[in-house]
């Protein structure tokens, strides 16, 4: 019988860049049990919407993560212009799809560098984010913000790109790829990240479809659960989509199909510039939400986000709810935690890549 | 002479931030931005740390933990509040889970503006926060008598200089 | 000048000057793995900077055993390195230095903090990685060279490095693990952030760290001193080649630290052990076959 100590991780975590506390039952460095308390982040946004009108409400529902901003925006806005039955133009919807994937790219590179981090390879987070920088510098360019773009509205979006400044946008992103290329190889090649990540963490097929986990760590399952592939009237569809999945369903399959992702994101921004439609970028919007409710998903790059709004014909809406990706994913968290070794704790909670200020809002 | 100066060592909470000033801060240790020229390194240590930088607002289940970090680090100490969220509560001031700004928990020594805060504003920042750090070192190497002489002679400057005449005689 | 002549001026130089060669040593370290990194990196004195600023931090000590066996860490330390440059045993030296681990251990251990706990049993299993390949080292030096004395090792007719090429392997392996560098810093880590806050060093702050620091720079520059033996014989070139040896050492260290993640303990051990078993025993036999 080994000795029993319960060691608190979190809130306050190098590890971790946000807080999530965690009681961990340890025997001899085995977790044995992980109690998870969360609510650190929670603002209580959801219930802004009373306050806020829904055209304003915009710049909240983006604040809701930093990381996965565009997203939320993104989701948000649609999910009004279906309650109100808006039609946005082609122009707009593609132009969204390219903020959305550049998104996803830094997103993902964000995560590898952190994930490097933890595992103690700080060369690696330090190429990570040096590549990142090049992402952030196109999206500082098209929208003025690194972070916090602030470019979707209900109606369509509030700045155009040039089609010369596109060209000259995927170019940029043709040669990171070589960088990428260098990045990935140290990831899926080096022999102390395998001896960390393969085989720890393992989730079934069956285990992910019946605890619900959505994003990278379903598919790395090998479940095809991506809303990109079913997504209506979108620019998804017309150019045509194929989830990235693996099989293995370890920390190590989770990490390949994120840099796997990065690739197919660089060729849908490509496909994106290829077929952009000429026209306007927005519709005025008149009018104010009927009594009805709508709901909407977005990809996010952790996962399917679902948006639901519903309006009483005044300014403000009655209820919006954000089920976001990680809300989903703790629960196959709280059961890879189980039997792991603490050496592994900060690999298993990063590769489900947890955005917690998304999850409580 | 104060090596703090030189030498600050900075611990990151995030309190209710939506990761975008975190982000940003962390920016600032890759390669592009590169703090630790000026020797400032991430510990995630309270105990090891001088500068204590936060992003985000006070809700009512992390204010005492901010608290109990603020307590953990030794003196000298100086509190960053990074972005408009730390600074007066930003979009959120409403929320009902929100009590405010960082000010409402712990004493803040420098408020960098932005959503997100740049990392230029974050360094700009954490410079201003040494000078601050540097008169606290040298506040806290005078002698207890000293202080007391300088404070009355900040409040009541007859009385003061009375005293000093009686003592003279 | 006679033999203790020169021990006592030696001894004395390394009381001085090895705070000051081993904080460079460190300030060098992190501005290479910054230009590694492709960052600019801290200026070379920050180690100084450092300390100096650790000394004036508010003393937040967690209780009275803690001071007391971090004073006796870097006691032990000194005094190890006094042995080593006063050309004295090294088995004794080998010996003194696991005194030092062993307070090191005791003053994380003294906390009741779990991270400090945790990271005090990791620097245990450290110190059990370590420990064989030491000892089989001072074992090689007395069988290649007939004595345990420095002294005379560094007189030895040929250079001691021809002979004992494995453990040379052997010893740059754990010297990783020393230096508290990937894939093995898996108790205290300097920079890099792991699940256990600071390990073992995560309730030891201001004086007694500095304190910690000071000790590991002692260590360090009589470490790369092991280094220094295997490429010292009579030939009037040899300090030339030792010091460049060390020097490639060193640096090799920090190349592999940018290279590698943190391993677990598991493989540390296994790893180590494999090492010391095939590279270091292996040459243990054959010195003992031709003598």
């Amino acid at each position: 019988m080994g000795k029993s100590t319960v060691v608190p991780f979190g809130p306050q975590h190098p590890v971790l860049p946000e807080p999530i506390h965690f009681d961990l039952e340890l025997e001899d460095e085995k977790v044995v049990k992980a109690i998870p308390s969360i609510g650190y982040v929670h603002r209580g946004l959801e219930k802004l919407v009373e306050k806020r009108g829904f055209q304003e409400y915009v710049y909240v529902a983006e604040r809701v993560c930093g990381i996965c901003s565009f997203g939320h925006g993104w989701g948000y806005s649609k999910a009004i212009e279906g309650l109100m039955e808006i039609e946005i133009p082609k122009r707009a919807e593609y132009l969204r799809t390219i903020w959305h994937e550049i998104s996803r790219l830094h997103s993902h590179l964000l995560w590898a560098g952190l994930g490097a981090d933890a595992l103690g390879f700080e060369s690696l987070f330090m190429q990570c984010w040096r590549i990142r920088e090049t992402i952030l510098d196109i999206i500082e360019q098209t929208t003025g913000g690194r972070v916090i773009f602030s470019v979707c509205k209900v109606g369509g979006v509030r700045r155009d790109i040039p089609d010369q400044e596109l060209k000259e946008i995927v170019k940029r992103l043709d040669a990171l790829k070589k960088e990428i290329d260098g990045v990935a190889d140290i990831f899926l090649n080096d022999e102390t990240i395998h001896a960390r990540l393969k085989g720890v963490g393992t989730v079934t097929y069956d285990e992910a479809v019946a605890l619900g986990c959505v994003g990278p760590t379903a598919r790395a399952s090998g479940v095809p659960q991506d809303y990109r592939i079913g997504d209506e009237g979108g620019a998804y569809k017309e150019l045509g989509f194929t989830p990235v999945l693996a099989t293995e369903g370890d920390c190590f399959a989770r990490v390949k199909v994120r840099l796997l992702e990065l690739y197919q994101s660089l060729d849908i921004i490509k496909g994106c510039v290829e077929n952009m439609p000429a026209g306007d970028i927005a519709v005025p919007v008149k009018g104010f939400p009927p009594a009805a409710e709508y709901f909407t998903r977005v990809e996010q790059p952790r996962g399917e986000a679902v948006y639901y709004v519903k309006g009483n014909k005044t300014k403000n809406l009655e209820r919006f709810r954000l089920r976001t990706p990680t809300n989903a994913n703790i629960p196959v968290l709280v059961k890879m935690l189980q039997g792991c070794d603490l050496a592994d704790v900060p690999n298993i909670i990063l590769t489900i890549d947890p955005c917690i200020s998304c999850c409580e809002r | 002479m104060s090596y703090i100066k030189k030498s600050p060592w900075l611990v990151h909470y995030d309190g209710s931030s939506c990761n975008g000033c975190d982000i940003e801060v962390l920016a600032c240790l890759t390669p592009l931005y590169d703090v630790e020229r000026f020797g400032i390194v991430n510990t995630g240590n309270p105990k090891h740390a001088d500068i204590f930088l936060v992003t985000g607002g006070v809700n009512t289940q992390n204010l005492p933990v901010v608290k109990q970090i603020y307590e953990q680090i030794p003196e000298p100490k100086v509190v960053i509040a990074v972005g408009t969220c730390a600074c007066s509560g930003g979009v959120f001031r409403d929320c009902y889970n929100m009590l405010g700004g960082m000010d409402k928990a712990i004493p803040v020594d420098v408020y960098v503006p932005g959503c997100a805060a740049r990392p230029e504003s974050i360094i700009d920042g954490v410079v201003k926060g040494l000078s601050v750090l540097e008169e606290k070192q040298k506040a806290l190497a005078v002698p207890v008598r000293e202080k007391q002489a300088l404070r009355e002679r900040e409040l009541e400057p007859e009385v003061a200089i009375n005293k000093s005449q009686e003592a003279g005689k | 000048m006679s033999e203790m002549v020169i021990n006592i001026i030696s001894g004395i130089a390394y009381l001085i000057l090895a705070p000051v060669i081993g904080g460079l040593l460190a300030g060098v370290d992190r501005k290479i793995s910054a230009r590694m990194q492709r960052r600019v990196g801290p200026p070379i004195m920050q180690p100084f900077y450092d300390f100096f600023k650790l000394w004036d931090k508010q003393p937040v000590a967690v209780n009275k055993a803690q001071s007391f066996y971090v004073t006796g860490f870097l006691l032990f330390v000194v005094i190890s390195g006094l042995f080593f440059f006063t050309h004295g045993d090294i088995l004794l030296v080998v010996f003194t230095l696991t005194m030092a681990s062993v307070c090191f251990i005791v003053a994380a251990y003294s906390s009741n903090s779990p991270y400090s706990q945790i990271g005090a049993e990791r620097e245990l299993v450290q110190t059990m990685s370590y420990e064989p390949m030491l000892l089989l080292m001072a074992l090689g030096f007395y069988l290649n060279c007939g004595t345990f004395s420095i002294g005379e090792i560094l007189k030895s007719p040929q250079m001691n490095f021809i002979y004992m090429p494995g453990i040379f392997v052997g010893l740059s392996y754990i010297l990783l693990i020393k230096f508290r560098k990937s894939p093995f810093d898996l108790s205290v880590s300097h920079e890099a952030h792991q699940e256990l806050i600071q390990g073992a060093l995560t309730e030891i702050s201001g004086r007694s760290l500095a304190l910690i620091e000071l000790a590991h720079w002692y260590e360090n520059v009589f470490l790369l001193g092991f280094v220094y033996l295997f490429f010292a014989w009579t030939a009037p070139w040899s300090p030339a080649l030792g010091l460049f040896m060390c020097a490639f050492t060193y640096f090799g260290d920090i190349l592999v630290d940018n290279c590698c993640s943190r391993v677990k303990w598991e493989n540390m051990l296994a790893s180590t052990w494999l090492v010391t078993l095939v590279a270091g025993f292996v040459n243990i036999m054959f010195l003992m076959q031709i003598r």
